[in-house]
Formats: C-alpha cells, sequence, structure tokens
C-alpha cells in the first residue's frame, strides 16, 4: 500500500512541483547565456547586473520558498482538511499515509535544494571562465586548470584542497551533499510536526500550526547557533598561524557538527510526528 | 451476524459532549435511518466509525474488529461534503479508488457515468456541485462494501436528483451489506428503511425496525420525527 500511496503523491506534487524545478534549470541556462555574452563588458553595465542579480536571487529565494510551502501545504490540505476524509477512510495505516508525505517531500525539497546548488556553481562557473575570455587562450586554460586541478585537491598556492577545507574534494562533496539533505529532511519534518502539534488545538489550528513553527524554529536556530559557536571557540583558543589552518579547522569543525545537530533534529521531529499521528486525529 | 457495534461510545470536544454512552449495533443486510436534527451527533457518530474522530471513551468494531485498516477495507463511506481533490479528472479519482479498494468495481462506476453523461476527462472542480456529488455517490456505491455510510446523501439536491441518488444506492447495494444513511430529508427516505435510530442530542432516543415503530404509533416515521423533535 505505501508503494501505492507513494505512487499517487508523486503523481500529485509533482504537478506543481516538477514545473516549479524546471524554471530553475530554466533560469540557469538563461543566466549562462547572459554570462556568456559581452553585455556586462560595457561602462555602465553595473545597474543591469545589479538587477540581474537580484532577479535570479529572488527567484531561486521564491522557487525555494514556494517548494517548501507547497509541501506543508500539500500535506496540510490533504490529511486536515475535507481531503482528509478521503486519505484517512483509505485501507492504509496513518503510519504509511505519513511515510508516503513525507519521503515525497524530503525527494522535493532536496532535489530543489540540489539544483539551487548546482545553478549557482553553473552561472559561477560560466562567470569565470568568461572573465578570461578577453585574455589570451592561455588564460581561459589556466582557469580550466585551476578549476580541475582544485577539483583533484591541488591548488597552485601551495596549499591542498584539503589543507584549506579540511577534507578530499570527493569528501567535502558528499559531506557537503548530506548537509543538504539532512537540512530538507529536517526542514519537512519541521513543518509536519508543527502542523500536526497545531491539530492538538480545539480551535484555529491552521494558526496554532504556524505559532508552533514559528517557535521551533527559533528555538532549533537558537540552538544550532549555540552548537555553532563551539567550533569558534574551538578556532579562537587553537589560534591559527595562517588562514589555511583556519578555514580547515572551520570547515572540519563546522560540517560535522551541522550534519550531527541537523540529524538529532530529524530524529526528534520524526519520533514526535509519529507519536501525534498514531495518537489522535480529530477531522474538524 | 453483528455488522458494526458501538459500546459505551462518547465523543467530547473540551466541555461539550457531542455523544454519550452510545450503545448500538447493526446487523447485515438492513437499510437503517440514522434520523435526528442538526446538532443531534449524526456526523459526529458517523465520523468515529470512520475513525475521522477519536473517541473520548468506548468503544467501535466492525466485522469485530476495532477501526483501522481492516474496518476501513469493508465500510464505504460518504461525507457530507465535497472530499474530492478538485483538481483531479473523474477518471483519475476512479484510477486512485480502483488503486487502494480491491471491492471498487470500475466497470460499474463507468456505467453510471455514462449513463449521466458525465465525461471522465474532466476536471471534478469543473462539474457543478451537483454533479460533483453525483461522481462521489458514483464512487461510493460502485464499492462492494459490508456498510455503506452515506452522510445526508439527499441535502441540497433536487427532488429529481434526490430520485435518481436513491434509486442508485438501492439498485448498487449488496443485499447481504447494511446501510447507513444520515438525513434529516425523513419523507423522501423513509420508504426504502428498515429501521430508524433517533439520536437527540448526542444520546440514542430510538432504535427500533421501521415496521414495529409504525404499527405502534400508527404513524409515518416523519410525523414520528416532527413529535419527537419538535421545537
Amino acid at each position: 500500500m505505501l508503494r501505492k500511496l507513494l505512487k499517487h503523491e508523486w503523481k500529485s506534487v509533482s504537478k506543481i512541483l516538477f514545473p516549479l524545478n524546471l524554471g530553475i534549470i530554466v533560469l540557469t541556462v538563461i543566466g549562462c547565456i547572459i554570462l556568456s555574452t559581452d553585455i556586462f563588458d560595457t561602462k555602465n553595465a553595473l545597474p543591469i547586473t545589479l538587477t540581474l542579480v537580484m532577479f535570479y536571487t529572488l527567484s531561486i529565494m521564491t522557487f525555494s520558498g514556494i517548494t517548501l510551502i507547497y509541501i506543508y501545504v500539500h500535506f496540510y490540505k490533504n490529511l486536515f482538511t475535507a481531503e482528509g476524509y478521503l486519505w484517512h477512510t483509505l485501507p492504509v495505516t496513518r503510519t504509511q499515509l505519513f511515510h508516503a508525505k513525507l519521503l515525497a517531500g524530503c525527494f522535493w525539497c532536496s532535489l530543489n535544494s540540489l539544483f539551487t546548488v548546482l545553478s549557482t556553481a553553473a552561472l559561477g562557473f560560466a562567470a569565470g571562465f568568461h572573465a578570461s575570455k578577453d585574455q589570451i587562450d592561455a588564460a581561459q586554460n589556466l582557469f580550466i586548470d585551476g578549476f580541475s586541478s582544485n577539483a583533484a585537491g591541488e591548488t597552485a598556492a601551495g596549499f591542498s584542497f584539503s589543507d584549506i577545507f579540511g577534507f578530499s574534494p570527493v569528501i567535502f562533496v558528499i559531506l557537503l551533499l548530506l548537509t543538504l539533505l539532512t537540512a530538507c529532511i529536517s526542514s519537512v519534518l519541521m513543518g509536519y510536526l508543527s502542523i500536526l502539534l497545531g491539530q492538538l488545538m480545539e480551535k484555529y489550528r491552521l494558526a496554532a500550526a504556524i505559532g508552533f513553527y514559528i517557535a521551533i524554529y527559533l528555538i532549533t536556530q537558537t540552538l544550532s547557533s549555540l552548537a555553532m559557536l563551539v567550533p569558534y571557540i574551538r578556532l579562537m583558543l587553537s589560534g591559527g598561524d595562517n588562514s589555511a589552518s583556519f578555514f580547515n579547522s572551520f570547515f572540519s569543525t563546522m560540517i560535522p557538527t551541522a550534519i550531527i545537530s541537523q540529524i538529532i533534529l530529524i530524529l526528534i521531529f520524526y519520533v514526535a510526528s509519529l507519536f501525534l499521528i498514531r495518537r489522535t486525529i480529530n477531522l474538524e | 451476524m453483528i455488522l458494526l457495534e458501538c459500546k459505551e461510545l462518547t465523543k467530547k470536544y473540551g466541555n461539550h459532549t457531542a455523544l454519550s454512552n452510545i450503545n448500538l449495533q447493526i446487523e447485515s443486510g438492513h437499510i437503517i435511518g440514522l434520523l435526528g436534527p442538526n446538532g443531534s451527533g449524526k456526523t459526529t457518530l458517523l465520523k468515529l466509525i470512520n475513525g475521522l474522530l477519536t473517541p473520548s471513551s468506548g468503544t467501535i468494531c466492525v466485522n469485530g474488529k476495532p477501526v483501522g485498516v481492516e474496518s476501513k477495507r469493508v465500510i464505504s463511506y460518504l461525507p457530507d461534503h465535497t472530499y474530492l481533490n478538485g483538481a483531479m479528472r473523474v477518471r483519475d479519482i476512479m484510477d486512485f479508488f480502483a488503486d487502494f479498494y480491491q471491492d471498487f468495481d470500475p466497470m460499474r462506476a463507468y456505467d453510471m457515468l455514462a449513463k449521466l453523461q458525465i465525461n471522465p476527462n474532466h476536471k471534478l472542480k469543473t462539474l457543478s456541485k451537483g454533479t460533483q456529488e453525483k461522481v462521489q455517490l458514483i464512487l461510493v456505491m460502485s464499492r462492494r462494501a459490508n456498510l455503506y455510510i452515506l452522510d445526508e446523501p439527499i441535502a441540497g439536491v433536487d427532488p429529481a436528483a434526490r430520485d435518481y441518488i436513491l434509486d442508485t444506492i438501492l439498485s448498487n447495494y449488496e443485499e447481504t451489506a447494511s446501510i447507513l444513511i444520515s438525513t434529516h430529508l425523513i419523507s423522501d427516505i423513509e420508504n426504502i428503511l428498515d429501521e430508524v435510530i433517533f439520536i437527540q442530542n448526542g444520546t440514542i432516543h430510538t432504535h427500533a425496525t421501521v415496521d414495529d415503530l409504525r404499527q405502534k404509533e400508527h404513524k409515518s416515521i416523519d410525523t414520528i420525527f416532527r413529535e419527537v423533535f419538535k421545537c
């Protein structure tokens, strides 16, 4: 039954989120094309540059925001409005319902985050590549060589990738993806938990859910800010002798701390959500 | 055979008691009218049976098992409002039901759609309210369920549509199944009922067969209802 739920969940969610994420790809392609033109080479290009950068940033933020909000709204609408009469009378357990929504939500949220990161990277690469266009061909080769040697763990300045980032490039990318994934799962679960907590109220359940979301958000942000202080304090106490060792300590401590704290949040949100959805359902 | 059994069933919303100590048994092969004025607790009882509300106390068993996956497999429920995603096409909703309910008969459903000239390729939200209600009824009655629970199936539709709905209900339910219909439009349905349950202020006032009640009171069910619930 979970497979059937996932199938219908996928069909339902994709109608909105597929075009939305396609928008990021289109925006990236357009951005790369613009960056490969001479539009920014004129003297008065600054206003156009700023406008386009602002447009791109706002668009990407909007796409990400809409994706997450849509995932929350979809969960709420399906399970706790009139449509809940359909979903809750299907011959499936509430746990299966919850897992189907969670898997679909996490997938789309992660995909959206991945597209956002890749889009930014693609534009950064396109801008860097174009910047060396007016130089001799050797400069472009130098840019590509520099990019590939960085990816291979070497830099011209004498510091390897590992010296600066604390990890080999492959491990670094894996850790970044893991950070992205855990952040997405925890964001989706935080929304679901808030909605489920809102259902405990007799009245104004949606408003209560929003209130719970803000409260949980503030608590988690405060706690994660405190958790992030640990690496800073460690850095202060160790007193790195150069910028490479500073960044090395920063990244090698910060990324695992972020991942571990997200995993802890995921576990808390998941267990609490599962407890609530199994315990009571009182549709209005 | 006892199909549905409620024991000491109570539902409270804060300080308000919607249902109080309901004891009820429904057997297979009957059409039962759940009758009562607005706010008497009809919809609350139906929602509890369908697992959409959690009882404050008491138990509900369907085919001897508590409300859960097994009970949902054998109950076909029509709520008192539109509950389907309006953005879905009628055909997609049919596929949805066929996927989840083993007892759903798509042939029967498409046949009824054709008789009503409802295009399965249309999105639900493009249909009129009355047609949407008919689609919902078709979905619910196209299942070969043990218990059909219909909450106000004829409220808000014109008399011609009422006849169609009642005809659809009668011609599509399994003889061994039971139908629990909640309504306050008694005169329209009293001829099809085997039993009636009068519910008042969250308690069962009367539970009897229609024949017994008519013989005892020498009045129609509609008249008895008006007397019992006189304001």
